[in-house]
């Protein structure tokens, strides 16, 4: 954070472009994966409680990762713990961790109140968008700047409005 | 009831924090790297959270079936894919992207496995949802 990074400035111009068709198709892939990952989490939740779920989840994804990395490992002879181009990350960038594990205790606690499901969902997609927009204005934790124009405002309106409906809507249905 | 709105909106903004702190650790060494230490932490600090309160284990969770385990690994896809997204499209739009991709799969999940959802409010959510998306792409 204390250091100057040029290659992130060389990157924040080329990222204020729109983005391509891939990682556009790549970041509605990973939504359909979370819908998957909190549907086996909510299982697990179900025999045990909310805690229990994302510790196991937690050590089961720390293995998953730490044998994918081994893989990768043996076929490309390379360590994966190799520094790159960026050179070292700060101490703080090991931390993400961190929030992820609060975020679940706060989320079962929001669950279980009046707020229900429906309401934790909302207020939650607010935070993450309203967090997005200030981390993409200021570059927040050294990630490139990102101007926001009208038609990505245009864009935000569509998939807020479009979540809400399909959110609120779900205890609709007799 | 405040601060309950306040603890909703805050576990928003630590998705959002999380993704970003994991993006700037990729682009020092890889995706899955990030992904790899975002899991140990988590776990390290929700154990010594677990230990503290006690139960962190539940008898009843040896009843659970191996298949509920899988979410694990698809964490570490699912964090691995939002650092590789940050630099890419930003922060909104990574965030936007995924949202709209779990409300259309979730809505597909409810229709295949026949949870009461009202038709027409799903068709004018995903309908809304799509042309946001349409509009995020450059064309």
């Amino acid at each position: 954070m204390w250091q100057r990074q040029p290659n992130l400035r060389a990157m924040s111009d080329q990222t204020s472009a729109r983005p391509t068709l891939i990682p556009v198709l790549a970041a509605f892939a990973t939504g359909c994966l979370l819908t998957l990952m909190v549907h086996f989490n909510g299982e697990l939740g179900r025999y045990g409680d909310p805690v229990f779920a994302s510790w196991a989840a937690h050590g089961t994804g720390t293995v998953a990762a730490a044998i994918w990395l081994g893989i990768g490992w043996i076929l490309t002879k390379a360590s994966p713990f190799a520094t790159s181009s960026h050179g070292r990350a700060p101490l703080w960038a090991y931390l993400g961790g961190i929030s992820g594990a609060i975020t679940v205790i706060l989320t079962s606690m929001t669950v279980n109140s009046p707020l229900a499901l429906s309401g934790t969902l909302a207020l939650g997609l607010a935070g993450q968008v309203g967090f997005g927009l200030v981390a993409d204005r200021f570059g927040l934790f050294g990630m490139p700047r990102r101007k926001a124009d009208l038609r990505d405002y245009a864009a935000l309106a569509l998939i807020v409005a479009g979540s809400a409906v399909i959110i609120f809507s779900a205890g609709w249905a007799a | 009831m405040i601060s309950l709105i306040a603890f909703a909106t805050l576990a928003g903004v630590l998705v959002g924090v999380s993704r970003q702190v994991n993006g700037r650790l990729s682009l020092s060494t890889s995706p899955l790297v990030s992904s790899f230490w975002n899991h140990v932490v988590g776990f390290v600090l929700l154990s010594v959270i677990g230990l503290g309160l006690g139960g962190l284990i539940p008898a009843s969770a040896a009843a659970a079936p191996w298949y509920a385990y899988i979410g694990g690994p698809l964490g570490v896809i699912f964090v691995a894919a939002g650092s590789w997204l940050i630099p890419r499209i930003g922060a909104t739009n990574t965030a936007l992207l995924i949202i709209g991709g779990q409300m259309i799969s979730g809505v597909a999940l409810d229709l295949m496995s026949e949870a009461p959802r009202p038709l027409f409010a799903s068709v004018i959510g995903v309908s809304l949802i799509l042309a946001g998306m349409a509009l995020t792409q450059r064309r």
